[in-house]
C-alpha cells in the first residue's frame, strides 16, 4: 500500500530523475524574474549531474523581505530550508544566531578565501566560520547612457561629477531628459552612495557609511554630497514619481533620456533590445578621481539540519556554486560578474570586461566598497536612515545643512 | 434512566461551550497571545531576532524620536478624518440624489458601487497613473489647451497624503452610498408626506427629518469605513509606496518596515503597541457606553 502510494506520488510529481537522486535540497530565494530563473538553472543542472535535486522555494517581492519573513517562520518552527539566498548582513546575522552551517572545511579545501576579493569576506564569514558561498557580484555604481544622444550633443562620457552635471544641463537645454530615474529610495540611494565615495574618496565612504564616524557624518564633505545630489535632482524630469527602474532604463534605450544611474542588472534591458555596448550605449562607472567598485553580492548559506542526505546535498550545492565554470555560466545570464576573481573574462560583454578590470584596480586602490543601499555597508537600521534622508532630501525642498543634521540625529537615534 | 437524563441535560448545557471552545482558543492564541508577545518585545532591545531582556521604555523613546513616525501618525489622522468625512458626505449626497426616482437608477447604482469590488492594489496603481503629472490628469488638461494647469500633488511631499485620500474616497464612497440608499428606502413615505403637508421644504425635510432617521445607517457606515481606513496599508503601498521620501508613511507601513526590513524589531513592536493604544482609546469608551446602555435598558 505504502509502495503504491509512493509511486503514485512520484508519478504525479513527474520527476524523472528522482529515482537516481541521492538527495534533495530545498533552496529558499527571492529570484523570480526570467533571467534570474534561467541563471539559477545553471546551478540546478550542475547539481543534478552530482546526483542531487534542487527543490525550488521562491518567495518573491519586497527586495527579499518576504523571503526573510518566510525564513523566520521556518526557523522558528524548527524546519529550516537546506539553503537560503543571503543579501547584505543577513548571513552574518543568522550565523550569530548559531543556525548556519560552517563551510570552513570546504572553503579551505577549495581555496575560497584566496579566490574571493578580501573585502567580500565580511559578508560570507562569521568569526572563523565560512558561512555562505557567493555566486555573483553586481556593481551598483554604473552609468548607462544613450550613445546617440551623447554623440549628437557632442558629449563624451564624463570624467568628473562637474562634467557630468554640465553635460546634463546642456542636454536639458536641448530638450532631452538628462537623467532617467524613479523616486524609490533605493534608486536615489544608488546616486547618494556613488557621491559619497566619488566626491570625497573611498576613505570617506568607509568612515561615513561603514564606521558611522560622527565627524564624517557631520562634515562639510557630507554637505557637499547633498549639494551635488540637489544638482542631480535638477536633471530629472518631474514625472519620476513611482517610476520603476526598468521603465527608466527604457527611457534611455528609446532616446527619451540620456543616462541612468543603476546597477548592472540594467544591462540586460539593453542587450535584450539587441543593443551593443559602446556601439549603441555606453556603460561607465560614476565619475571620480579614484573610481570605486560598489559591489552587491548574492550568496547561499546552508542551515544546520539533522537529515544526512540534506547535509550531503548542502556540500554538493556549495561546491557547485563555487565552481568557476558554474559561476561563469550563471553570470553570463544574470548580467553580473563572478564573485571569484579567477574566472576567465572570455565570452563576457564589454561592460562586464570593464567591470572585471575596474574591480581588479579597485581591490588594489582600496576603492572596493560594499554598496550601502543594497545592504553591504552599515547594518540595515543605519543604512535605512541614510536612505530616508537622501530620499526626503531628493523629493523635497530641504537644505543640505538640514539634511546633514537630520542624518546625524537619525543615526544617533538608531545606535 | 435518571442518570441518562442528567447526562443529556448536562451535555446540552455544555454543548455550546464545547462548540465555541476551538474558535475561542484560536482567537486567544492568535490574537491576544500575540498582542501580549508584541507587548513583551516592545520592552526589549530586539533588533534582528527577538531577544528577551528588559530595556525599559528605550524603544518607545527611540520611536518617538524618529521623524518618520511623526509623519506616519500625522498622516493617519489626516487620512482617517478626511476619508471618513468625504466618503460619508459624498455617499450620503449620492444616495439622496439617486433616491429622487430617477431613470436608470439600477445602472447608476452599480456604476457607483463598482469601485468597491476592486482591491486597493488596483485602485492604488490606477490612481498612481491618473495623478502622475506626465501621464494623467495634468497631461490631458495641458494638451486640451490649458497649459498652465498643474496637478502634481503626488510628487509633492506636502500634498501626497491627499492623493491617498482621493483614491480612498473614490473607492469607498459608493459603498457608503449603498448603505445610505438602503436606509432611505426604509423610511416610511408617509413621514415625508406629512411634513410636506405641514409646508416643509425639501431641504428642510432632509435636514430635520430624513438624515436624523438615518442614524443607524450612519453608524454602520462610520464603523465599516473606520476599518477600511485602518487597513489602508495596501492602498499606500500601491499608490505611493510610502513616498515621495517618506511623506505618505502610515503607522502600519512604518511597523512593517521597522520590523522586517530595518532590523528594528523592538521599535516595530513599540509602534504596534502605540497603534493598539490608539484604537483602544477609541473603542473602549464606545464599548463602555454601549454596554451601559444595554444594562440600563
Amino acid at each position: 500500500m505504502s509502495k503504491f502510494l509512493a509511486s503514485l506520488v512520484a508519478a504525479t510529481m513527474l520527476v524523472p530523475a528522482a529515482a537516481r537522486a541521492e538527495g534533495t535540497i530545498e533552496v529558499l530565494h527571492h529570484w523570480v524574474s526570467q533571467s534570474e530563473v534561467d541563471a539559477l538553472n545553471v546551478i540546478r543542472k550542475d547539481l543534478e549531474t552530482k546526483g542531487f535535486q534542487w527543490k525550488d522555494s521562491a518567495v518573491g517581492g519586497m527586495s527579499g523581505a518576504n523571503a526573510q519573513q518566510a525564513l523566520r517562520s521556518r526557523l522558528t518552527s524548527g524546519d529550516p530550508p537546506g539553503a537560503m539566498q543571503f543579501l547584505g548582513w543577513e548571513g552574518p546575522q543568522w550565523a550569530e544566531q548559531g543556525v548556519v552551517r560552517d563551510l570552513n572545511d570546504l572553503a579551505k579545501e577549495g581555496g575560497w578565501r584566496e579566490a574571493l576579493p578580501p573585502q567580500l569576506l565580511t559578508f560570507v564569514t562569521s568569526g572563523d566560520a565560512f558561512i555562505a558561498a557567493p555566486i555573483n557580484m553586481h556593481r551598483q555604481n554604473w552609468v548607462w547612457a544613450n550613445k546617440k544622444i551623447f554623440d549628437e550633443a557632442g558629449i563624451a562620457p564624463p570624467k568628473t561629477w562637474e562634467e557630468l552635471i554640465a553635460a546634463g544641463k546642456k542636454l536639458k537645454e536641448k530638450g532631452v531628459t538628462p537623467v532617467a530615474m524613479g523616486d524609490e529610495p533605493w534608486q536615489i540611494g544608488i546616486i547618494f552612495d556613488a557621491l559619497l565615495s566619488d566626491l570625497n574618496g573611498p576613505e570617506f565612504y568607509k568612515k561615513a557609511a561603514i564606521d558611522l564616524d560622527p565627524a564624517a557624518l557631520n562634515s562639510p564633505e557630507m554637505t557637499k554630497v547633498f549639494d551635488t545630489l540637489r544638482e542631480v535632482r535638477g536633471l530629472v524630469d518631474d514625472n519620476f514619481v513611482g517610476r520603476d527602474w526598468a521603465v527608466a532604463t527604457g527611457m534611455v534605450i528609446n532616446g527619451e533620456a540620456a543616462m541612468q544611474f543603476m546597477g548592472d542588472w540594467a544591462k540586460g534591458e539593453f542587450l535584450a533590445k539587441g543593443l551593443k555596448p559602446n556601439a549603441d550605449f555606453y556603460c561607465f562607472a560614476t565619475p571620480a578621481k579614484v573610481t570605486s567598485f560598489q559591489y552587491v553580492i548574492d550568496s547561499f548559506g546552508m542551515f544546520t539540519v539533522k537529515d544526512e542526505t540534506v547535509q550531503k546535498a548542502q556540500v554538493a550545492l556549495a561546491e557547485t556554486i563555487m565552481d568557476p565554470k558554474v559561476q561563469k555560466g550563471f553570470n553570463l545570464i544574470k548580467g553580473s560578474i563572478p564573485a571569484r576573481t579567477d574566472v576567465s573574462v572570455d565570452d563576457f560583454d564589454e561592460c562586464a570586461k570593464l567591470g572585471f578590470n575596474e574591480r581588479a584596480e579597485a581591490i588594489k586602490a582600496g576603492s572596493m566598497l560594499g554598496a550601502m543601499t543594497h545592504g553591504f555597508a552599515a547594518k540595515p537600521e543605519f543604512a535605512s536612515v541614510f536612505g530616508d534622508v537622501a530620499a526626503q532630501f531628493f523629493v523635497g525642498k530641504m537644505s543640505s545643512e538640514d539634511a546633514v543634521k537630520m542624518l546625524v540625529e537619525g543615526i544617533d537615534n538608531a545606535r | 434512566m435518571n442518570a441518562a437524563k442528567s447526562f443529556s441535560s448536562r451535555l446540552a448545557g455544555w454543548l455550546p461551550r464545547i462548540v465555541v471552545a476551538p474558535s475561542l482558543l484560536i482567537v486567544i492564541v492568535t490574537v491576544y497571545l500575540f498582542i501580549l508577545w508584541t507587548g513583551v518585545i516592545s520592552f526589549t532591545s530586539s533588533k534582528f531576532v527577538p531577544v528577551y531582556d528588559f530595556a525599559g521604555l528605550e524603544q518607545f523613546i527611540r520611536l518617538w524620536a524618529t521623524p518618520r513616525w511623526h509623519t506616519a501618525v500625522a498622516n493617519l489622522f489626516i487620512f482617517s478624518a478626511l476619508f471618513l468625512m468625504l466618503s460619508t458626505g459624498i455617499g450620503l449626497l449620492m444616495a439622496i440624489l439617486l433616491d429622487q426616482n430617477i431613470r436608470a437608477e439600477g445602472f447608476l447604482r452599480a456604476v457607483y458601487l463598482y469601485p468597491m469590488a476592486l482591491s486597493f492594489i488596483v485602485t492604488g496603481t490606477a490612481w498612481k497613473w491618473i495623478m502622475n503629472p506626465g501621464l494623467g490628469i495634468q497631461k490631458v488638461v495641458n494638451e486640451l489647451g490649458w497649459t498652465s494647469f498643474t496637478f502634481d500633488w503626488i510628487t509633492d511631499p506636502k500634498m501626497a497624503i491627499y492623493t491617498v485620500v482621493i483614491a480612498g474616497v473614490w473607492q469607498s464612497s459608493g459603498f457608503a452610498m449603498a448603505i445610505f440608499l438602503a436606509g432611505l428606502r426604509g423610511i416610511d413615505n408617509s413621514v415625508i408626506k406629512a411634513a410636506q403637508i405641514e409646508g416643509a421644504s425639501l431641504p428642510l425635510i432632509y435636514r430635520q427629518i430624513i438624515i436624523p432617521m438615518l442614524r443607524p445607517a450612519m453608524l454602520s457606515v462610520i464603523v465599516l469605513l473606520s476599518y477600511i481606513a485602518i487597513k489602508s496599508f495596501d492602498l499606500v503601498l500601491a499608490l505611493t509606496n510610502g513616498g515621495p521620501g517618506s511623506a505618505t508613511e502610515l503607522p502600519s507601513t512604518f511597523m512593517f518596515s521597522a520590523t522586517f526590513r530595518r532590523n528594528q524589531m523592538g521599535v516595530g513592536a513599540a509602534s504596534a503597541i502605540m497603534m493598539l493604544m490608539t484604537v483602544a482609546a477609541i473603542i473602549i469608551p464606545y464599548l463602555y457606553s454601549e454596554l451601559r446602555e444595554r444594562n440600563n435598558g
